[in-house]
């Protein structure tokens, strides 16, 4: 408050004493222009003052903070930037051993999926749960007189099987490991599903090995021709095996492997 | 007049040709700059107040950055040159201020 007091008296001095206040001696400064040594040198000086100035904000404004930054924080800055390269380095490999280790291991249970399918469909076809198509040979079994009985089926499905035979449905019953033949009166069940005359055999094999097995002399067809039936082989190209039976969960056997 | 266009010649000057500042000026030049402009402003509240000598201005306004340069200097060597070169900004800005006022109550009469 002192000096704006003080400044105040200075000026109502300069009101008092002379008659030229503050403003217009400004303007007498501005104009008319005069060349005097005392403007030359201001101007000289204030030349330099505009020079740096510009300079200044130039070369703060192009290059960023660092341009006007002094040693010490030029090194600091560095070595953070070190630092922090380092740090990212370090998640970067880390991120990149995570991603080739998820690759590998999405990869390997792809793999194990596709392997537990195919291994699924081939058990499928064994254990009569999903249909299966292939090469291989029908057998028609006409009984007119009533001769055949379920034995005679079930040597046939040996010799079938012995032949090499991969999937086998009787009439509308798929044939798998624990199929069973029983008679009952007079009529044959094959796995307590009773089933008539003309019994028709789909097998899937190598019909070159089927047929042959059961043409051979004192084989299936020949028996059968002994007893008043008639049996028919034929090769086709593309059997049809789609007689289903539903998957059945084992009470007490369980897999000993794992 | 002539003074006004120095300054404007030194601005646009220094705009047009970007010179390279020597990397040994370079910490000194905000400080210089800031000392000088203190200078200018004294030396305009000289002017209004009747009593500018441009002797006074001169001598004033070399040795502003002369010693606002020297500061810094001393403090980059002692190691507080950051913190030297705050002070100096500081106290150069409250004169601007200080001289602004009094410029602004002869312009202004307030």
């Amino acid at each position: 408050m002192s000096a704006e007091e003080k400044d105040e008296q200075r000026e109502a001095a300069h009101h008092t004493h002379k008659e030229t206040t503050g403003r217009q001696r400004l303007l007498a400064g501005l104009w008319p222009p005069r060349i005097s040594r005392a403007q030359l040198i201001v101007a000289l000086l204030l030349f330099g003052l505009g020079l740096g100035l510009a300079i200044q904000v130039n070369s703060t404004s192009d290059k960023g903070a660092l341009r006007g930054a002094r040693q010490e924080d030029l090194v600091r800055i560095l070595d953070e930037l070190d630092d922090r390269t380092q740090r990212l380095e370090e998640e970067k490999q880390r991120l990149v051993a995570q991603r080739s280790e998820l690759e590998s291991s999405s990869d390997q249970a792809e793999e194990a999926r596709k392997q537990t399918l195919e291994k699924e469909r081939q058990l499928g076809v064994l254990a009569g749960t999903v249909g299966a198509q292939g090469p291989g040979i029908t057998l028609t079994i006409n009984d007119p007189q009533g001769a055949v009985e379920a034995d005679r089926l079930l040597d046939t499905i040996q010799e079938l099987r012995a032949a090499g035979a991969e999937a086998i449905q009787i009439n509308d019953v798929r044939v798998v490991a624990n199929t069973y033949f029983s008679e009952v009166d007079g009529g044959i069940q094959i796995d307590g599903k009773k089933i008539a005359a003309p019994y028709s055999f789909k097998v899937i094999g190598k019909p070159q090995d089927l047929e042959p097995a059961l043409n051979i002399p004192g084989g299936v067809v020949q028996t059968l021709e002994k007893e008043q039936a008639t049996a028919v082989v034929q090769r086709l190209e593309k059997i049809v095996v789609n007689a289903l039976r539903p998957a059945k969960r084992p009470d007490y056997a369980r897999s000993s492997s794992q | 007049m002539i003074a006004v266009l120095g300054l404007v010649v030194g601005v646009v000057v220094g705009l047009l040709v970007r010179p390279e500042v020597p990397a040994v000026v370079e910490p000194y030049l905000p400080i210089a700059v800031v000392a000088a402009l203190d200078a200018v402003f004294g030396g305009l509240r000289a002017m209004l107040d009747g009593i500018f000598v441009d002797k006074v201005f001169v001598v004033s306004f070399l040795s502003n950055v002369v010693v606002a340069a020297l500061i810094v200097f001393l403090g980059d060597k002692l190691g507080v040159g950051a913190q030297l070169s705050t002070g100096v900004v500081v106290v150069l800005g409250i004169r601007i201020f200080s001289n602004a006022a009094a410029i602004r109550r002869h312009v202004f009469r307030a």
